[in-house]
């Protein structure tokens, strides 16, 4: 079973991760396949189970978004 | 989304986002491309298997399933599989995209790290080599293979002197390459211990130098500069690719391997000078005495 099929992404991996801008920590967001950084107010996607450590591939947060956090 | 750099950042030779659009083009087709790559593989093989040390969690950049190469003997625990483009990390196991110069890790992850031909086209070299020390345990390896010194240097001639005889100039077209000695010195800048370059130079002999340029397509190491040059004219490959071959039509590629160790406590280091407790000069005279 590869993560590719269950979009899942391996929790050990998880926990080695920071944003690659602020190198603060990161939330996952399951239901969105984003991982979520407060202090860059980026959404890194996931895609078919690969986070995509790129800002300039990432979502920026709106303000209520942020709000929620 | 691109800001200007800060003063005193490294000048942006590359556009890193046309690099990972290149890798990823080329990712479908790699397979028919991927000779310098295997070569690099089974030689980082062979020094991982002279390494009696093992290594629970490894990161493996830029390698696009040649990780498979890999042997039992290297004593390689996990493999976390990262590149570029997430095009290059088909495949089952964990995998990750991010930028050399911008690497997403907490401190200390890692046994080892493995870069395969990715750092020549980097614009941050040693931020990027801090970034993947930082990363690496205490004792943990890093092994990184790049192109360097006189890779591609007939291909660039040939396309300068062309431009210049038919464009009266020229603009660059095949990236600059460190050379050996001031990559050894970037890998001590950046803070490894035991730090290490040498250099693999291989020839390939080009019959039709077109060849040439597909095989650099098909690698994905088709011209990444950042500053992009006019586009070349028919007449001016043409002319080209003839001076090419005039010149024997072989291609170097010089690769260059770093190896560097997170520093650690019980690591053997280089003794401080004047710190020796005997004489050399009496150890001279006792030899000469016998």
């Amino acid at each position: 079973m590869s993560d590719a099929q269950t979009g899942e992404v391996d929790p050990k991996l998880l926990e080695m991760l920071v944003c690659p801008q602020t190198r603060g920590p990161l939330v996952y967001d399951r239901e969105k396949g984003e991982l979520v950084s407060k202090g860059a107010r980026l959404a890194y996607p996931i895609r078919d189970g690969v986070p995509i450590m790129l800002p300039e591939e990432a979502r920026p947060l709106a303000d209520d978004e942020l709000a929620k956090l | 989304m691109s800001s200007p750099p800060p003063s005193g950042a490294p000048p942006r030779i590359f556009d890193r986002a046309l690099a990972a659009r290149r890798r990823a083009r080329a990712s479908a087709r790699f397979a028919a491309f991927d000779f310098l790559h295997r070569r690099v593989m089974a030689d980082i093989v062979d020094r991982l298997e002279s390494v009696t040390r093992d290594f629970p969690q490894a990161l493996v950049y830029g390698a696009s399933g040649l990780e498979s190469l890999i042997t039992p003997a290297c004593g390689v625990g996990d493999i976390l599989r990262a590149d570029l483009a997430a095009e290059r990390l088909a495949g089952p196991g964990p995998a990750l995209v991010f930028d050399e110069e911008r690497n997403p890790f907490a401190p200390a992850r890692f046994d080892l790290i493995v870069s395969v031909l990715s750092l020549h086209a980097v614009n941050d070299l040693v931020g990027a080599l801090i970034q993947h020390r930082a990363a690496l345990k205490p004792d943990g390896l890093f092994v990184a293979a790049l192109f360097g010194e006189e890779t591609l240097s007939s291909l660039r001639a040939a396309l300068y002197a062309a431009e210049c005889a038919i464009r009266g100039g020229a603009s660059p077209r095949v990236a600059p390459f460190a050379d050996v000695r001031s990559l050894g010195a970037t890998l001590q800048r950046a803070g490894f211990a035991m730090p290490v370059a040498d250099i693999d130079s291989i020839r390939v002999r080009y019959e039709n130098p077109i060849r040439l340029l597909r095989d650099l397509r098909g690698m994905g190491e088709a011209n990444a500069l950042a500053e992009r040059p006019r586009p070349l004219t028919r007449a001016i490959a043409a002319d080209a690719l003839a001076r090419f071959s005039a010149q024997g039509g072989e291609a170097r590629f010089d690769i260059v391997y770093l190896t560097g160790w997170a520093p650690a406590e019980d690591q053997p280091k280089p003794l401080r000078p004047g710190s020796a407790t005997h004489s050399l000069a009496d150890a001279v005279r006792a030899q000469r005495r016998r």
